[in-house]
């Protein structure tokens, strides 16, 4: 025999728990307590007013997708397309065009993200080599009423800004 | 038959018919209010009318507009339309049906004429609830078996096996409370409940059957299909039950039905035993030969209440965020006008009575008012109890439902008509 058998003494077997009736009104007790808190006084409801009170968005937080610029408004991004190897849900699709600023060979002339398909994982921020696609927009709240709209081109991805300042996100990327 | 008697037919039968539907509103939002209060959040409070929120009681009006205007859809599988459509209606209906025995004050007597304060004015009281009640959980039988759904099978067979169950402990709990009583004639039992006991403790049927009232309780949360008994609608096994093919304003039958059924029976439980509209300690001819103490103590004491009442508004209603010219702070302000504007009217027409029409036929309509109110604030207390049980307690598993029914409460109850028989017996 090796491992040693410790026996674990089973509770709720008394005759008061068999009963119920002890358990039922302790624990109703402890509900009417927190209803008669609340109803005395609702500031102290553990609840955020929502669409008037926004939560805080910390800096690692993965949020709405955006490709980044050089500090000249050129794209960053060279259509390498190891984010859309890499994403998980296959919902990038970059199609890479000849590029002539002398930044790189190739630049993406689309570049679609589903954001229905996308499942935030944010494999496509730590496989892009040239920082060029983040996920820190700050948006949480990706909402449509068309399928059509919730695919977000270059565009958008583009003209989002970052919703932290620069060291603050290297803090948390880091 | 005279002006009055028509006049008082048509007021019990509307008091009958129209308080447990207005009832269903006031327990919905009870029931959502009170849930969220119970788990720390707010529960529905947005939904207003021109700004007004009403506590969140105009998510009522905003829900019933959903569930007229959505799609009655009967599915093109089910074979015996008549019995689907009639099932809600029959749940309805026997909730509805069962509030119609149940005295609301005392006998009112005016201008020599005696006048029974119930729906209809029937001698068999309490029977005809057991009837009518067993007769509810047909609707969901039939609810389950037409809408030839396996989840609407089993729910169904599940309602009717714990309402078998539970009858009997039911029964065999009324059967004591029968032997102290001695009528089965509820405005009978309820003159009964305004004696006194040894002198100082009401005669309550809660102190004269302190095992039968905890039985009785739970068989009644078990009739009613109610947490921690609602296997027939277990959502996390069977979907919804009985009512999963049911839409629109047919659901909203069966749900309606569950309220009228909640405030149904904890109407009965306070009739049979929290004193029905018996003030403690105040019987009916103490009330009437005092009446115009009695105003005037209730002239004394709303202004008192309206006071913390609408102090405890004031505090609770305003945004907690920082909002300029907060809306709710004037929606508050509006309901503290309104309040006391309802005091003055009250405080007036108190004085108008006391100085026209105190004595006579006023102090016995006076009391008798008072005495609904007070059955409608135990009653209202009651259904709290039941809302604060489902919040409370999770759902027992289907054989602890069974077990609990068969082998502790039907002995429990057994055992309580022994005891109380002999005590029946040897005192006489």
């Amino acid at each position: 025999m090796g491992a040693k058998v410790r026996v674990v003494e089973r509770k709720g077997r008394t005759f008061l728990e068999h009963l119920y009736l002890v358990e039922v009104a302790k624990g109703m007790f402890v509900t009417l307590g927190h209803f008669f808190r609340n109803l005395m006084d609702n500031s102290r409801l553990y609840v955020r007013h929502y669409p008037e009170v926004q939560p805080e968005i910390p800096s690692r937080w993965r949020g709405r997708h955006r490709l980044t610029k050089h500090d000249d408004g050129t794209v960053k991004c060279v259509a390498c397309f190891m984010c859309q190897t890499n994403c998980p849900s296959n919902c990038i699709m970059i199609e890479a065009g000849e590029r002539h600023d002398d930044k790189s060979e190739k630049l993406p002339v689309r570049f679609d993200i589903d954001l229905l398909e996308c499942i935030y994982c944010g494999y496509c921020v730590e496989a892009c080599p040239m920082d060029a696609i983040r996920m820190d927009t700050g948006i949480f709240s990706v909402t449509s009423d068309n399928r059509g709209s919730m695919v977000i081109g270059l565009e958008e991805l583009l003209d989002t800004p970052g919703a932290f300042e620069e060291q603050e996100y290297q803090k948390g990327a880091r | 038959m005279s002006a009055l008697d028509l006049l008082m037919i048509l007021l019990r039968i509307a008091f009958g018919a129209f308080v447990p539907l207005s009832f269903v509103a006031v327990l919905v939002w009870m029931e959502r209010r009170g849930a969220g209060f119970f788990q720390d959040r707010a529960g529905p409070n947005r939904c207003n009318f021109m700004g007004f929120r009403a506590a969140g009681l105009i998510q009522n009006l905003a829900d019933g507009v959903k569930l007229i205007f959505k799609e009655d859809v009967v599915p093109g599988h089910i074979k015996h339309k008549f019995y689907f459509i009639l099932a809600p209606m029959l749940v309805f209906f026997t909730a509805m049906l069962c509030f119609a025995v149940i005295p609301f004050a005392d006998v009112l007597t005016i201008g020599g004429r005696d006048y029974v304060m119930q729906a209809v004015p029937m001698d068999i009281g309490i029977l005809w609830f057991l009837a009518i009640v067993g007769f509810g959980v047909y609707g969901i039988i039939l609810a389950g078996w037409s809408s030839h759904n396996k989840y609407g099978v089993l729910g169904g067979l599940r309602a009717a096996a714990q309402v078998i169950s539970y009858e009997i402990p039911m029964g065999l709990a009324l059967v004591s409370l029968l032997a102290i009583y001695g009528t089965v004639n509820l405005t009978e039992m309820a003159q009964y409940q305004g004696q006194l006991l040894f002198g100082f403790i009401p005669m309550w049927g809660v102190f004269l059957q302190p095992l039968g009232v905890i039985i009785f309780i739970i068989a009644a949360f078990a009739e009613t299909n109610r947490t921690p008994f609602d296997l027939a609608e277990g959502e996390s096994e069977i979907v919804a039950g009985f009512h999963i093919e049911y839409s629109a304003m047919k659901f909203a039958l069966f749900f309606l039905g569950e309220y009228v059924a909640m405030f149904v029976s904890s109407a009965l439980i306070v009739t049979l035993y929290f004193g029905s509209y018996q003030i403690p300690w105040l019987a009916t001819e103490t009330l009437v030969a005092h009446a115009k103490a009695v105003v005037i103590m209730l002239m004394l004491v709303t202004p008192v209440i309206t006071y913390f009442f609408t102090g405890w508004i004031k505090k609770n209603n305003r945004s907690h965020y920082h909002r300029p010219n907060d809306p709710r702070v004037r929606e508050a302000n509006v309901y503290r006008v309104l309040l006391w504007m309802a005091v003055v009217l009250l405080e007036v027409v108190l004085i108008g009575y006391l100085i026209f029409a105190a004595g006579g036929a006023a102090d016995r309509i006076i009391v008798a008012l008072l005495q609904v109110v007070t059955f409608l604030v135990k009653t209202t207390m009651m259904c709290f109890v039941y809302i604060w049980v489902r919040w409370t307690l999770p759902r027992f598993r289907y054989d602890q439902l069974q077990k609990i029914g068969w082998e502790k409460l039907m002995p429990l109850a057994l055992l309580n008509i022994f005891i109380t028989s002999a005590v029946i017996v040897s005192f006489g």
